[in-house]
């Protein structure tokens, strides 16, 4: 059988591209919810909670 | 500590890579495209862990109503159906070099789909149902009944005819597989479970604020 290195790479990228993009989605969503309201100082009352 | 598991998910990970390219030899039947073994495996591994987790913290959640069960019931099938759509993806790429085909209707992999379709359904769920409290009970019982299928997607490769091999480690008795690709593919586990309670704790984390910022 043929060494098919197209096909491992896809794979690796694949698996790279995936485990990345939900990293980054986790990243960016902690940052939106870790940013304080605008016109309330963190901690407020009805702000998001800081990271702790 | 979720930045410390972070940081060693990642070095696992690079340890994997080597153990996977430089490490373990060509394999002699099916040449190089054996590699992704060490991905799609690993995944699916994890993805069982990942289920079991939703099993169990959702009998914790229905017995205590425990938020924190809840949450981490909820975190573990995302994570977990993040490892199955993997599992399957890596799986596709290394079926059409070997079998000659992207996909069939085989019982393991018509099963793995079902076990995928299941848990996408349990997030959906989740997301369709406004009253905290009730998605997070109906949850619970659709991740108690989806966790009846991970035996069957195990077994299924010995009950019935299949064209996906039978388990090479996962079976009673020694392996079948010489000791360095079984290193190879235990390095690749470590990785893919450090990973995954590197985004179990995120995810954990997030929805705890979610819950917070929304109450």
């Amino acid at each position: 059988m043929g060494d098919n290195w197209g096909f491992v790479l896809a794979a690796y990228a694949l698996a790279a591209i995936v485990l990345t993009g939900y990293w980054r989605h986790l990243v960016r969503r902690e940052r939106e919810l870790n940013a304080p309201v605008a016109g309330q100082p963190p901690g407020a009352p009805g702000a998001p909670p800081r990271q702790r | 500590m979720t930045r410390v598991l972070g940081w060693l998910a990642a070095l696992a990970l690079l340890a994997g890579l080597g153990m996977a390219f430089a490490v373990a030899p060509r394999e002699a039947t099916q040449g190089t495209v054996q590699r992704i073994m060490y991905v799609h495996v690993p995944s699916v591994w994890v993805a069982y862990c990942a289920f079991v987790v939703v099993f169990v913290a959702s009998i914790a959640y229905l017995a205590t109503r425990a938020e924190a069960a809840d949450r981490l019931a909820h975190a573990s099938a995302e994570v977990g159906v993040l490892f199955t759509g993997l599992t399957i993806a890596t799986g596709s790429i290394w079926g059409k070099p070997t079998w000659g085909t992207w996909w069939t209707w085989d019982a393991r992999l018509t099963s793995v789909a079902v076990l995928f379709v299941m848990y996408v359904g349990y997030l959906l769920l989740r997301g369709m149902i406004d009253e905290g409290e009730r998605a997070a009970r109906y949850a619970a019982v659709l991740g108690v009944v989806a966790a009846l299928n991970i035996p069957l997607v195990h077994f299924s490769v010995l009950w019935w005819r299949t064209l996906h091999q039978p388990p090479s480690l996962m079976k009673p008795g020694p392996s079948s597989m010489p000791p360095v690709i079984v290193r190879a593919l235990l390095v690749n586990f470590a990785a893919f479970a450090l990973l995954y309670l590197y985004f179990v704790a995120k995810r954990v984390r997030l929805l705890r604020l979610e819950g917070e910022a929304g109450a």
